[in-house]
C-alpha cells in the first residue's frame, strides 16, 4: 500500500540525525619528510547552534546508544584505542569544539564505508579497516571524518536542506492549486520540473562538502605528518570495486571516486614535494596489519555471513600474505569454500556500470543457494566448484599442519566433506572439533549435524 | 478547479473505501499449514521499528520514539499471540546477551541475516507457502532455550505527519500517516521461514496503540491456534 520510494533513502539519510556517509578515501605512502606549512585547523567558526541543531545531536546521540546496544560496534579495546590515537594525533592540539566529544570506534560491518556524527562519533567499519593498507590511510580516512565534524557539514546540510524541502513543498501546493489555463499549464510544468532541480542542488551541496573534506582532510594530514598521497591510494582501493556494486546514480550525494582521485592528485600536485622511501612504507603497512589482524579475521567472518565472498578471498589471501599462521589460513580456505561455484573476480563486462544493476536486481530476487544451483548448471560454475573445493581443502590441511592449529579448522574440514557427501569424514572432522572446543558458541549447531550425518549413515 | 477537486477528494475517498486498518496478507510454510510444525514457544528477537515526523521542511528522525514502539510492538506481538492463539514467549535471548559480546554479535549477525532475506521475501511472498526460504542451521548458535519452536522477527517503518503536513496533504495529495510492519516467523530448529505477514495501519504509529492491536490480531490470522494440553 505504501511502496516504498527512492526519496525515502533520501528520507532515511537525512532524518536520521543526518549520518554523513563518507566513503573516505585515503592514500598512503610516504610520510612527509619536508616541513610543511601550518594549515589552520578546518573550523566553522561562525556556526551558532539553533534548536533544529539540537535536535539533530539528540538524534546523534541515541544513534551511537542503539550502535552499542545491538551489537553493532566492535568490543576490541585495543583495535578502538588504534583508532583512537591515529584520530587524536590528527587533532589539531587543546581544540575544543563546542557539544563534540570524540569517540572513534570500529562498526562490525563488511561493507567498506566510514561515517561521523556531529556529536564527534567517528565510526570506521571493519570492511574498511580490513581493505586499506597501512595507518596513513586510516588516518585519510579519519581525517575526512574528521573535517566534517570540524566545518559542522551535518548541520549545515540539514539546515540547507530543510529550506530546499520547504521550497518544493510550497511549489508543489501551487501546483495543485493551478487553474487550468496556459497559464495554469506553465505552473504545472515549472512545479513539476522544480523538484527534480531541488533534490539536484541537495546533492550538489552534499558533493561540496565532500569535496571539502577532502580537501581539509589532506591539510590536516600534512599537519600531522602523514602521508598524503594515501588519500588518493585508499580512492584507488575502494575504486576496485570486488563485488561490483559501485553502481552510478543519477543522483550520488559523493563526487565519483575516479573524479575524487583527479582532483585530489592535482591538489597533491601542488602541496606534496616530498614522499617517503617505499621501505618505510612497507613497514608502516607490517605495523598496521600487527595492530588490526583481529579486526581483520573478525571482518572476514561478517563477510562470508554478508555473502561477500569474493572481498572475502581477496581480503583473506592479503592477510595469509603477511602471516600465514593456522587461523589464517583457514579464513582462506573458508572463503574458497563459500565461494563455491563463482568466479573469484568479475569480469569487465559484469563490471560495466548496467551489468552492475542487473545484478544487484538479481540479488535482490535469489537466494545464494539459488545462485549457487544456477552456476552449478553450467560448465564454468562446475569446473569453479571443483578448484574451488579442492583449494579449500588444501588450505584446510596446511593449517592443521602448522603451529597451534586451530580447532575451527575441524569445523570447516567436515563442512567441506558434508557438502562433498563424504558423511563419515565430515562426522569425524565434527567430532574432533568439538572434542577440541568444548565450549564453543556453535556446539549445539555442530552436534545435531553429526546426529543427521549419523542418522543417514546408518 | 476540476483537477483540484480530485486532488482533495480522491484519497479521501480512497481512504474511506479501504478502512483505516487495510491489513495485508499473510503467508505460511506448508508444514505449518499442514500442522507438521506447531508453533507453542517463541522468542521474540528485539523489533527494529522507525518512525519519522514529517513536516514541510522534510522528514525528522525520532530516535526515541522509534526505540519505544519496537519495544511496544515486541510486547504487543507475544501478547496478541498469547491471547489469540496460545502461544508461549521465552525469555529473549538478546537480553541476557548484554554481558557477552561473542553472543551479542550472534544475535546481531542473526538480524543482519534476517534483513538480508527480507528483500528476496517481500519480491515475492507468496514463496513462503513453497518453503522456499531459509535462514540456515545457524540458528542454532543462538542457543535458544530447548523446546523453542520459533524466533519472531520484527520490522517496521512509519510516519507521522506534523500539522502543516497534514494540510498539505489534504491540498496536494501524498501518503498518510502510517506504520508497516514486517514480520517473520522462522523455525528455531533449521531456519525455515514459517511464516511471514505484513501488517499495516494508518494513523499515528506513536500514538494508535489499539489499531496496532487490531491489526496484528489479523496479521495472524492464519496462524493455526495450538491446543491446550
Amino acid at each position: 500500500m505504501f511502496p516504498r520510494k527512492p526519496t525515502n533513502l533520501i528520507v532515511a539519510a537525512l532524518c536520521f540525525c543526518i549520518v554523513f556517509t563518507s566513503l573516505s578515501p585515503v592514500a598512503l605512502a610516504q610520510k612527509k619528510t619536508a616541513p610543511v606549512e601550518a594549515t589552520p585547523p578546518p573550523l566553522n567558526e561562525r556556526f551558532k547552534f539553533g534548536e533544529v541543531d539540537l535536535e539533530v545531536l539528540e538524534q546523534a546521540d541515541l544513534l551511537d546508544v542503539r550502535f552499542e546496544r545491538d551489537g553493532l560496534v566492535l568490543a576490541d579495546e585495543s583495535a578502538n584505542a588504534y583508532l583512537r590515537r591515529v584520530g587524536q594525533a590528527l587533532l589539531p592540539r587543546d581544540l575544543v569544539l563546542e557539544r563534540v566529544s570524540w569517540k572513534f570506534r570500529a562498526l562490525r560491518d563488511p561493507q567498506p564505508n566510514a561515517f561521523a556524527l556531529p556529536n564527534g562519533s567517528i565510526y570506521v567499519t571493519t570492511g574498511l579497516i580490513t581493505l586499506i593498507d597501512n595507518e596513513s590511510q586510516l588516518a585519510a580516512i579519519i581525517a575526512h571524518e574528521l573535517t566534517h565534524v570540524m566545518r559542522r557539514h551535518t548541520y549545515m546540510h540539514n539546515r540547507s536542506t530543510r529550506k530546499k524541502f520547504l521550497t518544493m513543498n510550497v511549489m508543489q501546493a501551487v501546483g495543485a492549486a493551478s487553474p487550468l489555463s496556459l497559464v495554469g499549464a506553465v505552473i504545472t510544468v515549472v512545479t513539476t520540473v522544480a523538484p527534480f532541480i531541488m533534490m539536484a542542488t541537495i546533492y550538489g551541496y552534499s558533493r561540496d562538502l565532500e569535496r571539502e573534506a577532502d580537501h581539509k582532510g589532506i591539510d590536516m594530514m600534512i599537519s600531522a605528518e602523514y602521508s598524503p598521497e594515501e588519500m588518493v591510494n585508499v580512492l584507488k582501493v575502494l575504486d576496485k570495486d570486488i563485488e561490483g556494486e559501485n553502481i552510478r546514480l543519477f543522483y550520488n550525494d559523493h563526487p565519483a571516486l575516479d573524479e575524487r582521485i583527479k582532483y585530489l592528485s592535482s591538489y597533491l600536485g601542488a602541496r606534496a614535494d616530498k614522499v617517503t622511501h617505499q621501505m618505510e612504507l612497507n613497514r608502516e603497512r607490517a605495523a598496521y596489519f600487527r595492530n588490526m589482524e583481529s579486526v581483520m579475521r573478525h571482518n572476514l567472518q561478517l563477510a562470508i555471513n554478508a555473502g561477500r565472498v569474493r572481498s572475502a578471498v581477496y581480503l583473506a589471501q592479503r592477510l595469509v600474505d603477511f602471516h600465514d599462521d593456522s587461523e589464517n589460513l583457514f579464513w582462506l580456505a573458508e572463503s574458497y569454500r563459500m565461494l563455491g561455484p563463482r568466479a573469484p573476480q568479475l569480469t569487465e563486462k559484469e563490471l560495466t556500470n548496467s551489468a552492475k544493476k542487473d545484478a544487484a536486481k538479481k540479488r535482490e530476487k535469489r537466494t545464494a543457494e539459488e545462485e549457487e544451483r544456477e552456476l552449478l548448471a553450467t560448465p564454468a560454475g562446475k569446473d569453479n566448484w571443483q578448484r574451488h573445493q579442492q583449494l579449500a581443502e588444501e588450505l584446510y590441511q596446511r593449517a592443521l599442519k602448522a603451529e597451534n592449529p586451530a580447532p575451527v579448522v575441524h569445523r570447516g574440514l567436515g563442512m567441506l566433506y558434508e557438502k562433498l557427501g563424504r558423511g563419515s569424514d565430515a562426522a569425524a572432522e565434527y567430532e574432533k572439533y568439538l572434542e577440541l572446543s568444548p565450549s564453543a558458541v556453535d556446539r549445539g549447531r555442530i552436534q545435531r549435524r553429526i546426529e543427521v550425518l549419523k542418522e543417514k549413515l546408518k | 478547479m476540476r483537477s483540484l477537486v480530485l486532488k482533495i477528494f480522491a484519497p479521501v475517498v480512497l481512504l474511506a473505501v479501504c478502512g483505516s486498518q487495510p491489513v495485508r496478507a499473510q503467508f505460511l510454510h506448508p508444514k505449518v499449514k499442514s500442522k507438521e510444525t506447531t508453533i507453542s514457544r517463541i522468542v521474540v528477537l528485539p523489533a527494529k521499528v522507525s518512525v519519522v515526523r514529517d513536516s514541510m521542511k522534510g522528514p525528522e528522525g525520532m530516535a526515541a520514539e522509534s526505540d519505544e514502539l519496537s519495544a511496544r510492538v515486541e510486547a504487543m506481538v507475544a501478547e496478541v499471540l498469547s491471547k489469540k492463539k496460545h502461544v508461549t514467549t521465552l525469555p529473549n535471548t538478546a537480553a541476557s546477551a548484554e554481558a557477552d559480546p561473542q553472543q551479542k554479535y550472534n544475535v546481531a549477525d542473526f538480524q543482519t541475516k534476517f534483513d538480508d532475506l527480507l528483500p528476496k521475501i517481500m519480491k515475492k511472498r507468496s514463496d513462503v507457502k513453497k518453503g522456499r526460504f531459509s535462514m540456515g542451521d545457524e540458528v542454532l548458535n543462538l542457543n535458544l532455550e530447548k523446546g523453542t519452536d520459533a524466533i519472531v522477527f520484527i520490522r517496521g517503518e512509519g510516519k507521522k505527519l506534523t500539522g502543516g503536513k497534514t494540510a498539505f496533504r489534504l491540498l496536494v495529495g501524498g501518503t498518510p500517516a502510517y506504520l508497516r510492519l514486517q514480520i517473520g516467523v522462522v523455525d528455531a530448529r533449521n531456519g525455515e521461514v514459517l511464516l511471514y505477514t505484513d501488517p499495516i495501519l494508518v494513523g499515528d504509529p506513536t500514538t494508535a496503540v489499539d489499531r496496532l492491536r487490531s491489526a496484528l490480531e489479523k496479521g495472524f490470522k492464519k496462524l493455526p491456534e495450538v491446543k491446550a494440553l
